[in-house]
């Protein structure tokens, strides 16, 4: 191993340098200037997007403790963008949230130190680094559900989301053991899980369900509206979009890297799941009132579209399941977005207050539009063309009945979406939410968000990238 | 004589481990994870895996369950008793633990393992030791550097649940 | 039966054989287990008396007493006559104590103790468990302690036990960092975790002497952590009496009250033992480089009196801060912990590995 080799980690140790440079400019800062911070990680955060892209081979370091190729890297850029995107969203909370004033580096190195987990949990070679990774995702997550610690609600979602993510991560550790005992090894590489004996389709079971926690599949997504809702909205918006982004991605890669042998164990699991997942995630969305808990059941239905794609374990799938993820991180980010800004200027968040919206804030209004309409894949934004290949995927696998049920679906999730752009354009109010002038970082997050929903669906490129670039049995 | 002791030691686990989820005196449920967990190090000790052994005491014994038992002392008064569960719920967990284990116990008894030739000898501590920080085939060193960015991110997290805010505010 | 006092391998080897020629192999285990127990109990039945007679007797030295002087020639007998009283008197029982972890408590803490003392290396030869994670094993058998007093503490029902349990609780969990680290250093040139070998490693000089400043820095660090740990003064704050009458036992009487003080000589004993195995070669000799006839002189010297002498001499030690230094507040206690102690045993860890790797060390 040279110095060289280590390059082949760029993305993760541009990562951990950006924490260590995060550390020491909070010792530096005194306590009145702790919000300085946010610029300087916001513009730091700039060339690690950039690293990503410079170099793309293919390689495996620490003895396949660590795996890289194009599509990893290329999964890592997806989640690195949307984490820029919640940073942009969050200054404004930070800056502004009294409360928050000496705690706001420590919000960014949270963020961070979980980001590194992503990276790694999605180049892990071995299950060891798989579970350490994944528990990196998640704990400091959890101690950021808890950011507000003074509300009631955000105390709850942090004790919530430590519990289900400690179970979770028991379940899945459970698998993990009968994985190892079946195969004696867990390395990937030389995990040669070929035929479906008991304990192995037992071992994957739990492997699965402890993901599913985390992907908050029915029926494991039990955790998620209260944790959504309690949680700040940044936070949320980081576990609705990255938390879940890592999970499916490694979901997919080890799909079909390792379990491909047993494809026709996983994928009636999946074909089930994927139904729960979208109906009931559909019908829980129509009943809420809060735009965060409607937001965490919408996701939750988007889970099972997701699901889809991997059904058929083809190129073709995982391409598309990495379209719609990339597509789906600027959509709910976009969403996500606006309901921060406006919950930030006026601390309101259910969806009746969003009634007349588009009379004082007109460019907010048509932001959460396009997002929503992505969401629910009407064309021409990029959420119609995400859904058409995930459904093309189901269709290429010969899944009509499967596919029959996503539509049917997509045109309920149709309904609960444009009931909140009703309200926003038509609905009137007395007292609709004031005129909000969101800053600077707010906007640019807002106008990327915007941009990625409306160019990804029309740059070819982008899906042809990831189509050469993919992974399939 | 090896067999009496591993029957004596796993009938300890399990005698805690259910006296520790049903008492309803929350310290003594420390007391008995405690035991259940001593007892899984006697295991350990058994077969001569020594680190694990030290490992296990020094962690769950010295560390968890004293930072459990510390929690408790802070938080529950002596007197406190956590309620009786309703049978209903009662009735439902014992079914599904007797399912799952029945499943578990079922799948493990029917596979045939694959059982090593070579007779199995404890590593040394120089051998973890070489291993844990060993950057070839089979090395460790990577997710030990994992482990510590996530002790860091628990402690930041740690901190900021309990960082006091501004008083004026 | 053959038997040098200087090596007891021949002793023990030869009850084993003895014992082997006439039972079966599991009762030879457990007839060597029942006799390690009892030397054991027998030791800590001497060790608890002479250590009791000899705090006394140092204290009243230190404070220009006498010390007690009524029961015995010099009040030899004082202690013993201490001991009956104990175990005569009632246990008492609070009523509002949550009575099985009142009762179990004080054995957590001698059994914690009882583990621990398993690896100390007493002569060559004497030597219940040589572990290859001797130290590890040490360490990690005497973390359980804390929790014996965590229990006392709160199972008492009484403010001050509680009050006592937790700053005794901070301070073991606290210290116990600095006991370990300081160890380390040692291990880092000795390369081993296990006693005989760290023994062996020390035959051509201690590694007091040949560590450089380091092994210096790293054994006043043990010897402060190392007090702090077992609860003794300037940190004893656990059971500060003018605060907190007698800290997590006060509600004990009889003979489990004897069990916590029994404990605490026996963990000074054993953290005095490990000091002195690790930082003052054990039971090996003293040598000095190729002085042949100092040497053979040393060598005359037993190798359990040699540990006997380096074990009384910290001991001594111990019982001197005691009986000078005023106690600590709790905040500046667990400030010494975590600004002072911690920081300057990482450094000087790293510091030794430097040494180590440069090969400057002896």
């Amino acid at each position: 191993m040279s110095w060289s080799d280590f390059f082949l980690m760029q993305q993760e140790l541009a990562l951990i340098l950006l924490a260590l440079v995060l550390l020491v400019v909070e010792i530096s800062l005194d306590t009145e200037n702790k919000h300085k911070i946010i610029p300087v990680a916001n513009f730091l955060f700039i060339p690690i997007l950039v690293i990503g892209f410079l170099n793309t081979s293919t390689g495996s370091l620490f003895g396949d403790m660590y795996i890289t190729d194009p599509t990893r890297i290329l999964m890592k850029n997806i989640l690195n963008v949307g984490v820029f995107l919640v940073f942009l969203q969050v200054s404004n909370w930070l800056k502004t949230q009294a409360n928050n004033r000496n705690r706001i580096s420590e919000f960014y190195l949270l963020i961070i130190s979980s980001l590194i987990g992503v990276n790694y949990l999605i180049s892990a070679g071995n299950f060891l680094m798989f579970y350490l990774s994944l528990e990196l995702t998640s704990i400091p997550i959890a101690a950021l559900a808890a950011y507000e610690q003074y509300k009631h609600k955000s105390a709850e979602a942090g004790i919530k989301m430590i519990l289900s993510s400690a179970f979770s991560s028991g379940i899945l550790l459970f698998g993990l053991s009968l994985l190892y005992a079946g195969t004696g090894t867990l390395n990937y590489g030389a995990m040669a899980i070929a035929s479906v004996d008991l304990i192995q389709s037992m071992g994957f079971i739990f492997f699965f369900s402890g993901l599913a926690f985390k992907i908050s599949i029915v029926p494991f997504h039990l955790w998620t509206a209260d944790v959504y809702e309690g949680a700040p909205v940044a936070v949320t918006s980081y576990l609705s979009v990255i938390s879940k982004g890592v999970a499916v991605f490694v979901l997919a890669i080890v799909l079909i890297t390792l379990f491909g042998e047993i494809q026709g164990l996983w994928q009636e699991v999946i074909y089930v799941t994927a139904i729960l997942t979208m109906t009931i995630g559909n019908l829980f969305a129509i009943r809420q009132k809060n735009i965060k808990r409607f937001l965490a059941f919408s996701s939750i239905a988007q889970a099972g579209f997701i699901l889809l794609g991997l059904v058929g374990g083809s190129n073709f799938g995982t391409t598309a399941v990495l379209y719609f993820v990339l597509i789906y991180i600027f959509s709910n980010l976009a969403a996500f977005g606006v309901v921060s800004v406006i919950q930030n200027a006026s601390d309101k968040e259910n969806i009746y207050d969003y009634n007349g919206l588009y009379k004082t804030n007109p460019r907010l209004s048509l932001v959460m539009m396009l997002a929503l309409f992505s969401l629910a894949g009407i064309p021409p934004v990029a959420g119609f063309f995400g859904k058409f290949f995930l459904f093309a995927a189901a269709a290429e696998a010969g899944m009509y009945v499967l596919l029959l049920i996503a539509v049917l679906n997509a045109i309920i999730s149709l309904y609960y979406y444009l009931l909140v752009v009703k309200a926003m354009f038509i609905n009137s109010n007395d007292q609709p939410v004031p005129k909000i002038e969101s800053d600077f970082f707010a906007r640019a997050g807002l106008i990327l968000c915007t941009a990625g929903i409306i160019i990804t669906g029309f740059i070819s490129w982008i899906y042809e990238y990831m189509l050469n670039n993919s992974f399939g049995i | 004589m090896e067999t009496y002791i591993f029957y004596i030691l796993a009938g300890a686990i399990l005698i805690f481990a259910l006296l520790s989820v049903t008492t309803r005196r929350v310290l003594r449920a420390a007391v008995y994870l405690l035991f259940a967990l001593g007892s899984t190090a006697g295991i350990y000790f058994m077969v001569e895996f020594l680190f694990l052994a030290a490992v296990q005491l020094l962690v769950y014994v010295g560390g968890v369950v004293v930072l459990i038992i510390f929690s408790i002392l802070l938080t529950s008064q002596i007197n406190d008793r956590l309620e009786q569960p309703e049978w209903l719920k009662v009735m439902a967990t014992m079914l599904l633990v007797v399912v799952g284990a029945g499943l578990s116990l079922f799948v493990i008894r029917e596979y045939d393992f694959n059982i090593s030739e070579t007779a199995m000898t404890a590593p040394t501590v120089s051998d973890i030791g070489l291993k844990l920080l060993s950057y070839g085939p089979g090395g460790y060193v990577l997710p030990f550097e994992v482990i510590s960015i996530l002790l860091l991110a628990a402690m930041i997290g740690a901190i900021v649940i309990a960082k006091r805010m501004k008083e004026n505010d | 039966m053959e038997f040098s006092i200087y090596d007891f391998s021949t002793l023990t080897n030869s009850i084993h054989e003895g014992l082997s020629n006439s039972f079966s192999p599991t009762w030879v285990m457990i007839i060597e287990m029942s006799l390690v127990g009892l030397a054991f109990l027998g030791l800590f039945a001497v060790l608890g008396v002479t250590l009791v007679y000899a705090e006394r007797k140092v204290s009243a030295v230190i404070q220009q007493r006498m010390g007690p002087m009524r029961v015995g020639k010099w009040g030899l007998l004082q202690t013993i006559a201490d001991v009956i009283k104990l175990v005569l008197k009632e246990p008492l029982m609070n009523r509002q104590a949550d009575k099985l972890l009142f009762g179990i408590a004080p054995f957590i803490i001698i059994i914690a103790s009882f583990l621990a003392v398993a690896a100390v290396p007493f002569a060559k030869g004497l030597h219940a468990l040589d572990f290859d994670i001797g130290i590890l094993y040490v360490s990690a058998v005497s973390s359980i302690g804390v929790i014996g007093i965590l229990l006392a503490g709160w199972s008492s029902n009484n403010k001050y036990s509680l009050i006592g349990a937790m700053r005794s609780g901070a301070q073991i969990v606290s210290y116990e960092l600095s006991v370990g680290l300081s160890l380390l250093t040692i291990v880092v040139l000795s390369g081993s975790l296990q006693f005989s070998e760290i023994i062996e490693s020390q035959a051509n000089g201690w590694w007091i002497f040949k560590g450089h400043i380091p092994a210096f820095i790293a054994f006043v660090v043990f010897l402060i952590a190392g007090t702090a740990e077992t609860n003794r003064g300037p940190f004893d704050l656990a059971e500060a009496e003018s605060e907190l009458t007698a800290g997590f036992h006060t509600e004990y009487s009889g003979i489990k009250f004897a069990f916590f003080f029994l404990a605490e000589f026996a963990n000074m004993f054993i953290i005095c033992a490990i000091g002195a195995t690790v930082f003052l070669g054990g039971w090996m000799p003293l040598h000095i480089g190729d002085l042949a006839g100092f040497n053979a002189i040393m060598d005359f010297i037993p190798p359990i009196v040699w540990f006997g002498m380096k074990v009384t001499f910290l001991i001594f030690l111990m019982m001197w801060f005691r009986w000078t230094f005023p106690r600590l507040r709790i905040d500046q206690l667990l400030k010494l912990e975590w600004k002072y102690l911690l920081p300057i045993n990482l450094v000087n860890i790293l510091l030794m590995a430097f040494i180590g790797l440069m090969g400057w060390h002896f």
